[in-house]
């Protein structure tokens, strides 16, 4: 027995030794060698970049980044597995954050800040991931066609004025998926096909296989109305894309039915994450309302609370979101899909 | 007279027993191999997923198979007509601005097809006209892609020139007919080829489809995969492309075989061009400067029209995307290259034919829709935690092989095998072979290859896209970033720098294509 005792003793004292050292190894490298993170992000814009950079700063956590699509970072960081080199994920739809979360690409997390700065409603309960930004899906208007106030919800989209004067991007659009997944939620799912059926009905063909030149359409009289992320018009009048296209612009009303269908961009710690803390803080960070408000600006999207600073979107006037979660959207996005496809949607 | 040989059929080059080739016999084992590696994992991986399910087309999926083969027809016609038309205007005929305008064909390949459409798309936009649908993507993948028809070919006419011209002149045929009877069936080899390249190119564009709207496989896979999750579904429509891809690659392997001929040596065509006067001159003229001015005219119009508001990445986020290209595409280019010299020797010296069944196979990757490839890759890589980079190279040097090895393999055909067989009589091993006879008769086409490889490279995007490191963007990268953004005031500079990459490799190269044309004048 004693003999027994001494053994486990030391070797449990030879573990002890061993761990120490490895703790003080490990401390001393971490001293020597600065904290690193991987993102891996459906965004890519400079701005974020200047954001790492300032995250950068403050914290002395160096970020390398991947930018890639939302549907790219979610196969690549599944084929990795536990090798991958990322410890957060961001994407830019609901949809996909929810796909993601299902298929156990994040580590739930805790955060008092994040609790703070973000609404319950944008993000996961259990903390797998945190929204960022806010988009709406709004209805774009040329008040020369169409009467503004006659769109007052998605569903009047669907009214038969509207013939040959709608304009709708292609199925694949995400925003699109998502758009009616939410309706399938709010109004049930023979009701939405009605009324997809209802906008197929109406759609000037063929479907845009972008936002910019659907709205540039409907400014030019082309389209009497169509759907795009507000963030387009905004980024149109802000002159990014030339002085003729803020006059186009100019021509129509952005309207925000009620209520509005709102996406989110959000990020996670991901599930094989090597440095969780160091990941958590990067999320703090661009969730904060400094780094919050860098995010959403660079894309003239909507902070997580409020409309924030930008005089476009100001102009736009306030929306009510649907209250739809992003969970509920992810559910119902791949038989969204689907009914569009049968109900004519190219 | 120039050896002109017709053979029955191809007998490997006889000389030494084939145990003497081991090591070429494991080196095409190996190259091959790693061709074939991703195919196989995602075939295996779509079987043994759970849930397998048949593959149902549907009307969408029979829709994207009808456009696809749409555009395959389409863009292989007007590529065939217009790649050999400028391919034998600018090697055999002497008009004014020739040289210059021989370099300019290769501009259109170095414009990437999504560039054009996303810049079409928006200037039709600006201006009220909506370009859409497949009329106009195969008017665009037509000028994206006739460069390799006008490569391959213009090759074969500088290479099979002289002699012939000059049998033409004694017998009193005109360009016309020495064009039609004698020039054209001897390059049918290399017009095959390309036309079969630029159709796999065709089958596997992603980007320009999707701005114009036409539902193609490659976006059907993409979306089977990705946007429904069915990826036995996007294995199966991945497999319909493959057999259109093995169509094309058999369809060029016939025509190549129906008028195999030999040429002994080369010659140069420097001296003896048909001179080109009046109309015919123009019309010359005409042909060859349509295509590259209007690839440049796209992007350059919106250039112009958007000087107001032109954004940029900073110089030096541009010298590292530029950078970043270009190292990927030389080694990518040398990497490729080498590997189809491989298989393309092997396929002249190898008596077995389960090998040389296996080099006609290893040259399907291209076959593969990038994004596919890039997800097989991504499932071997993954698990063994492989560098992304040497991933990225894998895949470059398997979805270009073909690109590299067409244009070999119709040349080397153009080689008699009493060359080498004499060679092997005097005692030279394969290696001294390929070293002192076919290396430097293969220059032309390995630099044709190279120089495709490069510029392919340089516009690749699924792999690329999928694959890439941390902080590694490319130009092509960013471009289709800003063009997804719908940003393209931001996107123009670095397209143009992808543009200029093209440009350069090309007028690096062309030079030496045109000594190879003459040199053996003066020998």
């Amino acid at each position: 027995m004693k003999r027994i005792t001494s053994t486990t003793l030391k070797g449990a004292s030879a573990g002890l030794m061993v761990v120490s050292i490895s703790t003080a190894v490990g401390a001393g490298l971490a001293q020597q060698a600065p904290v690193e993170i991987g993102v891996y992000s459906g965004r890519h814009y400079n701005t974020d970049k200047e954001l790492y950079r300032q995250f950068t700063a403050r914290t002395g956590i160096r970020v390398k980044v991947l930018e890639s699509k939302d549907d790219a970072v979610i196969e690549r960081l599944k084929s990795e597995g536990r090798n991958s080199p990322a410890d957060v994920l961001v994407l830019v739809d609901a949809a996909r954050l929810d796909i993601a979360t299902d298929q156990g690409l994040f580590q739930p997390s805790r955060s008092a800040a994040l609790e703070r700065d973000v609404p319950a409603n944008l993000r996961d309960s259990k903390g797998r991931w945190f929204g960022l930004t806010r988009r709406v899906r709004a209805v774009v208007v040329n008040p020369k066609l169409v009467n503004p106030a006659t769109i007052r919800t998605y569903a009047d989209l669907a009214n038969p004025a509207l013939k040959g004067k709608l304009c709708l991007r292609e199925r694949k659009s995400p925003y699109n998926q998502s758009l009616v997944a939410s309706q399938m939620i709010l109004r049930g799912e023979s009701t939405t096909r009605a009324w997809v059926r209802g906008m197929v009905a109406n759609v000037k063909q063929p479907f845009f296989t972008s936002d910019t030149p659907l709205a540039r359409a409907v400014a030019r009289g082309e389209c009497g109305v169509g759907v795009v992320n507000s963030y387009y018009v905004a980024r149109m009048l802000s002159g990014a894309g030339g002085a003729e296209d803020k006059r186009l612009a100019q021509q129509v009303k952005i309207v925000y039915v009620n209520p509005s269908h709102v996406n989110i961009s959000g990020a996670g710690v991901t599930r094989y994450a090597k440095n969780p803390q160091a990941a958590i803080k990067l999320i703090e960070f661009l969730a904060s309302p400094t780094g919050g408000r860098g995010y959403a600006e660079a894309n003239n999207e909507y902070p997580l609370r409020g409309v924030g600073n930008n005089p476009y979107l100001k102009g736009f006037g306030t929306f009510r979101a649907d209250g739809v979660s992003v969970e509920q959207i992810g559910s119902r996005t791949r038989a969204a899909t689907k009914a569009m496809e049968a109900d004519g949607w190219k | 007279m120039a050896a002109l040989a017709t053979a029955e059929r191809v007998t490997a080059v006889k000389g030494p027993p084939p145990m003497r080739r081991a090591s070429l016999t494991a080196a095409v084992v190996l190259v091959s191999a790693l061709a074939l590696l991703p195919v196989l994992m995602l075939v295996g991986y779509a079987l043994l997923a759970p849930g397998s399910s048949t593959l149902q087309l549907g009307a969408e999926g029979l829709e994207q198979v009808v456009n696809t083969v749409v555009l395959v027809v389409g863009v292989g016609l007007i590529g065939a007509v217009v790649g050999t038309a400028n391919g034998w205007l600018t090697a055999c005929c002497h008009f004014p601005g020739r040289r210059w305008l021989r370099l300019a064909q290769v501009l259109p390949l170095a414009a990437p097809a999504f560039v054009l459409a996303t810049v079409l798309v928006d200037l039709g936009s600006r201006w009220g006209y909506r370009f859409h649908g497949i009329g106009w993507a195969v008017l665009l993948l037509s000028l994206t892609t006739y460069t390799y028809v006008f490569l391959l070919s213009t090759e074969s006419f500088s290479m099979s020139g002289h002699r012939q011209l000059e049998a033409c002149r004694s017998l009193g045929v005109g360009p016309w007919g020495s064009f039609r009877r004698v020039a054209l069936p001897l390059a049918l080899p290399s017009i095959g080829a390309g036309v079969a390249l630029s159709g796999m190119e065709v089958v596997n564009e992603l980007g320009a489809v999707e701005m114009l709207g036409v539902p193609t496989l490659s976006r059907g896979i993409l979306q089977r995969w990705q946007g429904e999750g069915d990826l036995q579904g996007a294995v199966g429509l991945a497999l319909i492309a493959l057999v259109m891809v093995s169509l094309l690659v058999g369809a060029e392997r016939w025509l190549r075989h129906r008028s195999r001929r030999w040429n002994m040596g080369h010659e140069g065509t420097s001296s003896l061009q048909w001179q080109l006067s009046g109309w015919r001159c123009y019309t010359a003229q005409l042909l060859t400067v349509v295509p590259p001015v209007v690839s440049l005219a796209i992007p350059l119009t919106w250039l112009v029209m958007s000087l107001d508001h032109l954004q940029s990445d900073s110089l030096e986020e541009l010298v590292a995307l530029t950078l970043r290209s270009l190292g990927l595409a030389l080694a990518a280019a040398v990497v490729t290259v080498v590997a189809a010299v491989l298989l393309a020797i092997a396929r002249r010296w190898l008596p077995q034919p389960f090998l040389r069944q296996l080099t006609f196979v290893a040259g399907m990757g291209y076959a593969i829709p990038g994004t596919v490839l890039a997800l097989a890759l991504m499932l071997i890589g993954g698990p063994l935690g492989l560098s992304p980079l040497l991933l990225l190279l894998w895949g470059y040097s398997d979805r270009f092989l073909a690109v590299s090895k067409g244009g070999l393999d119709a040349a080397l055909e153009r080689i008699p095998p009493s060359v080498d067989e004499a060679a092997t009589g005097l005692g030279c091993s394969w290696s001294q072979v390929l070293k002192r006879v076919h290396l430097p008769l293969l220059k032309g086409p390995m630099l044709v290859g190279a120089l495709l490889v490069f510029v392919d490279t340089v516009k690749e995007l699924p792999l690329t896209f999928s694959l890439r490191p941390f902080d590694f963007d490319t130009l092509a990268v960013r471009v289709y970033q800003y063009a997804g953004d719908e940003r393209v005031s931001t996107a123009l500079i670095p397209a143009l720098l992808i543009v200029a990459l093209g440009l350069v490799a090309a007028v690096a190269l062309m030079p030496s294509l045109e000594r190879l044309g003459s040199g053996a004048d003066q020998s």
